[in-house]
């Protein structure tokens, strides 16, 4: 029998008893569906994150204390921008703070730091202009406002050169940034920057920061850079040299591959639990298969007496098999990609259909088919068409 | 003088069960002519539907000969004896028989869908619907079994088993589960059938019905009984 012949009886068939078929092909739709929509969104994610480091800064390093350490003081970070190949140095000191104008108020971080923090963490102004030398030298009560927070407060262009207030004290607003985008859990537009000094004197006490950020001039230079950094703190805090580090470099590739991984590793986890339910699935269409085989034993016996051989019995209830597969695999992809574009509109990234996942759930409900087909199909061949004729 | 279309020789079959032998043949030899329209006879337990499985190809002897239309099926293994089946044997069952849900074309199609002829799906129809008018029910090619009255659907099983134009027409019973009018209609046909030059074997315990067959031949005890059975 032809392949067309056989896949015109399947669909025949399906025709022919349409609510069990579509039951039976529901527990495929829901694991192709989840596998698809979960993978989809490991790799939405894992595109996301990429793009957002790469926004955080060109040849960013960044220097963090150690647990249970002080973190670095200010002349740690003179002395880093001191090293050869650095291009900038920005010290953060982050509290968080309520920014007030009129009215309206809005609870944000405060990031205390210098000039240099425009460049090396890449944010651009869109109105008047970051903090200057000026402003860090003489520890000033000006204040950059991040995008979102000018949003949040209702100023525009307008505002700069007006004053808003910092958990009460009075700032001169000089700039706005321009957003970076992004949204979820970490928005980088909603923080203000002001004078390192400034949060000393008035938000937080003792000496030390908490990051330091640190531009490579270029890419090459990286290793290089974080060794004398390395070298360089672990001198200025006199560790002795059996002791650990009391701070930790990150640097943006090294962040990038964190990420990366457990991007990777959640998308495995869950398209791993997803595909438990095609497996589920699978055994439905198995079961109603061998129930299939079993009404339709007279069926098997006619076919066999006019001349059907094994093999084509065989095709016929495993083409039967691929068929409820094959189209619950194809309404799972369509399912699982519309899940996947709706949680990356949720999540705030782009959606991209992979070609890989759509062939490879083609691949898997296929397998589906011929892994749980294969049994029922070979008991359908097996059967002996005399006793197949006698079956009532 | 053709070869005769099935020459059986010592054919014995013996069933193991368990730890019991049960010898439903004990040696049978059969000769039938093409052309001829032979009744085999016997009560339950003689042997007869054990006959009718290997002259239909659905089992094979344990020993003995058995050529049929010049081969020998007695050795071949399942799909061997499929596409004897398909090619050689027309069946006609006491229960009809047919595909529920399915067209009477289709139904008759159905040998060729199997066969090794690889005929166009239009060429199917062409002789599905020749077979059809050839039983006498013409304008029923797209009526479901379940729309048919019983001896119309043993039409179109004779309609089905003839559209191969097979050696032999092997009729199980056909009368069994029609009235007495409706089985003279039948008989009729096999009758024309063989007229045509159609070789017909019968399997029936009916003597009415094996009346219409040029020669009985009784089964007993696994053995044939009347010495007709050897005329050739």
């Amino acid at each position: 029998m032809s392949l067309i012949e056989l896949v015109r009886l399947a669909f025949g068939r399906l025709r022919t008893s349409r609510l069990r078929a579509a039951l039976t092909m529901l527990g495929v739709i829901i694991g192709v569906a989840s596998v698809v929509a979960l993978v989809g969104v490991g790799q939405g994610t894992t595109a996301n994150i990429t793009s957002r480091l790469a926004g955080l800064g060109t040849n960013l390093l960044t220097i963090n204390p150690a647990n249970g350490s002080a973190g670095m003081t200010l002349d740690d970070v003179a002395a880093i921008g001191k090293i050869d190949g650095v291009a900038a140095v920005a010290p953060e000191l982050q509290t968080s703070a309520t920014v007030a104008v009129g009215t309206k108020n809005t609870s944000t971080s405060v990031i205390g730091t210098n000039s240099s923090y425009a460049f090396v963490r890449a944010y651009n102004v869109w109105q008047g202009t970051f903090l200057n030398d000026a402003s860090d030298d003489n520890n000033l009560r000006t204040v950059v406002l991040g995008s979102t927070v000018a949003d949040n407060l209702g100023l525009d262009a307008s505002a700069v050169g007006t004053q808003v207030t910092i958990n009460g004290l009075p700032f001169q607003v000089i700039g706005i940034t321009q957003p970076k985008g992004g949204s979820g859990f970490n928005d980088p537009d909603d923080q203000v920057m002001v004078p390192v000094g400034v949060v000393r004197k008035y938000f937080v006490a003792g000496d030390t920061v908490r990051t330091v950020g640190v531009s490579v001039a270029s890419v090459d230079q990286m290793a290089d850079v974080k060794a004398s950094i390395e070298a360089l703190l672990r001198d200025r805090h006199d560790l002795a040299a059996t002791a650990s580090d009391d701070f930790s470099i990150l640097d943006q590739s090294q962040l990038l591959d964190t990420a990366n991984s457990i991007a990777g590793t959640l998308a495995l986890l869950l398209g791993g639990i997803a595909s438990i339910s095609l497996i589920v699935g699978g055994i439905g269409i198995m079961n109603i298969m061998l129930v299939s085989v079993r009404e339709r034993t007279r069926e098997i016996g006619i076919r066999k007496a006019v001349g059907a051989r094994s093999r084509d019995i065989l095709a016929q209830f495993l083409i039967e098999a691929l068929t409820l597969s094959l189209i619950g695999g194809l309404i799972g992809i369509v399912i699982g990609l519309g899940a996947s574009a709706g949680i990356a509109r949720l999540g705030g990234w782009t959606f991209v259909v992979s070609p890989t996942i759509v062939a490879l759930a083609v691949l898997f409900s296929l397998a589906v088919g011929v892994i749980f087909g294969v049994w029922p199909a070979r008991q359908a061949a097996r059967l002996d068409p005399i006793s197949a004729l006698r079956w009532e | 003088m053709d070869a005769p279309v099935i020459e059986i020789r010592d054919l014995t079959k013996v069933y193991r069960m368990g730890e019991v032998e049960v010898r439903a043949l004990k040696g049978v030899n059969l000769l039938v002519q093409r052309g001829e329209f032979v009744a085999i006879m016997g009560p339950s337990g003689s042997g007869k539907s054990t006959l009718m499985n290997i002259v239909g190809c659905l089992d094979r002897p344990t020993a003995g000969s058995y050529l049929l239309d010049g081969i020998d099926v007695s050795r071949l293994d399942r799909d061997g004896r499929a596409e004897i089946r398909n090619a050689k044997i027309g069946f006609v069952f006491q229960s009809f028989n047919l595909l529920p849900r399915t067209r009477a074309t289709e139904n008759i199609e159905l040998p060729l869908l199997y066969s090794d002829l690889g005929l166009s799906s239009a060429e199917r129809n062409r002789r599905a619907r020749a077979s059809l008018a050839r039983v006498g029910l013409a304008g029923r090619e797209d009526h479901y079994p379940s729309q048919l009255s019983g001896g119309q659907q043993q039409r179109v099983a004779i309609a089905r088993a003839l559209v191969t134009d097979p050696a032999i027409l092997l009729a199980d019973e056909p009368t069994g589960n029609l009235d007495s009018h409706t089985s003279e209609e039948i008989m009729a046909i096999f009758q024309e059938l063989n007229d045509a030059g159609k070789t017909v074997i019968l399997i029936t315990h009916d003597t009415d019905v094996a009346s219409a067959a040029s020669r009985q031949i009784h089964l007993r005890d696994g053995r044939i009984a009347d010495l007709t059975g050897l005329a050739a």
